[in-house]
């Protein structure tokens, strides 16, 4: 049996362990709902954005910028988004996870070149461990994204993708559906395809709550109304806007892509610490229990010996 | 006419104008009620927006698109 004082310094260790885990839960808590009110301030933007450019690809036919036109796939890029740090749960493996199944069912597919790059610490870590190229990483981002730390990310895709340092990019990162549950994803990203924005809009687009109402209302769709368009006015030309719409559309999927995972890692690791502070809790209860057994144990062994001695002076 | 300005973030404006003016790669313009369909790119500068109180707005613009929709609506994408 362990002694008192073992099991008094266990059940202190495990007090505090609580407090910790217990405190950092109420952080992460604080943070994603922060970060989900960010998630939510993008939306009007990126139904806008999106309107904006089912309406101008219908003008420009078949003048597409480059941007939005698929050509034949020499390199791949795959961008893998995680955090910078640990103690979130499963947020970082599943994505890890995804990609990994990812590579194996398409083999074939993509046995081109292949380059990655990483956003988060943790993939930076993950990729250099399987020994393979990291051609960039972006990581501090800190506790919240804003457009300006984006950017750079963006930007650097784009011209890549300009150059024709490669043909297609994926991105695997988490989609946050609720508080509760995250899912990771895979997404082509470049080129843009419609199909794909259909998507990244669904998803923008919470499935319940009150914002699906919202979302209702605007009444979003993606089939413009022909005759009507051919009335508008584009300056300078529809080829020029739809260029720089595409950009611009580009850099918000991205920045949404990347508001997601970050809401999503909060939420993971609230949940992460509140199991751990809960694991705590009953670890602390059981050793509770077992420090009193051993204590009243040992009382009663010392009240036998002072009865045992008496009755032997007897 | 109904106008909204959408920035990233959030939304600047959303309500009633009487006069947009702004900068588009094109050259300045002013967009009144009943203005024609028109889309535009915006180039960096300042958005100035008369509302139906005759209050006088300004907003900062590094690039965007104007569109003048059917129904004497106007939205404004800016960065």
């Amino acid at each position: 049996m362990e002694t008192v004082q073992n099991l008094k310094k266990r059940l202190k260790s495990i007090g505090n362990i609580n407090k910790i885990t217990k405190a950092m839960e109420l952080v992460a808590a604080t943070k994603m709902r922060k970060s989900q009110e960010i998630a939510l301030a993008s939306r009007p933007y990126a139904f806008a954005v999106m309107d904006l450019l089912a309406n101008v690809s219908m003008l420009a036919k078949k003048d597409l910028p480059e941007l939005l036109v698929k050509r034949k796939v020499n390199k791949v890029l795959f961008v893998l988004v995680a955090s910078d740090k640990g103690l979130a749960g499963a947020f970082n493996s599943s994505v890890f996870k995804k990609f990994e199944s990812f590579l194996k069912h398409n083999k074939e597919k993509y046995q081109d070149e292949k380059v990655f790059l990483a956003v988060g610490e943790k993939s930076n870590h993950y990729l250099l461990k399987k020994g393979l190229t990291v051609v960039k990483k972006f990581v501090q981002v800190g506790d919240f994204v804003t457009p300006e730390q984006v950017k750079p990310l963006s930007d650097f895709i784009v011209q890549g993708y300009l150059n024709n340092d490669w043909d297609k990019v994926i991105i695997f990162s988490t989609h946050f559906r609720s508080a509760l549950k995250q899912e990771s994803l895979t997404r082509e990203v470049l080129p843009i395809t419609f199909e794909s924005l259909q998507e990244t809009v669904k998803e923008i687009m919470p499935d319940k709550g009150k914002f699906a109402e919202i979302a209702k209302e605007q009444n979003i769709s993606f089939i413009p109304n022909k005759e009507k368009l051919n009335e508008y006015l584009i300056e300078p030309s529809a080829k020029k806007v739809l260029e720089d719409l595409a950009y611009h559309l580009f850099f918000m999927q991205m920045y949404h892509l990347i508001l997601e995972a970050n809401a999503s890692e909060h939420s993971a690791r609230r949940m992460a610490m509140k199991t751990a502070s809960d694991n705590a809790k009953d670890l602390g209860q059981a050793l509770n229990l077992q420090y009193n057994k051993v204590r009243q144990g040992a009382i009663t062994s010392q009240i036998i010996e002072i009865i045992a001695g008496s009755e032997a002076l007897n | 006419m109904k106008l909204s300005i959408y920035l990233l973030k959030k939304i600047l404006f959303a309500g009633e104008a009487s006069l947009l003016n702004c900068k588009t790669s094109m050259g300045e313009i002013t967009v009144l009620d009943n203005h024609e369909h028109f889309i535009g790119v915006l180039t960096a500068g300042a958005i100035k927006v008369i509302d139906d109180k005759k209050q006088e707005h300004f907003f900062d613009v590094k690039s965007g698109f104007l569109e003048v929709r059917q129904g004497n609506e106007v939205r404004c994408i800016i960065q």
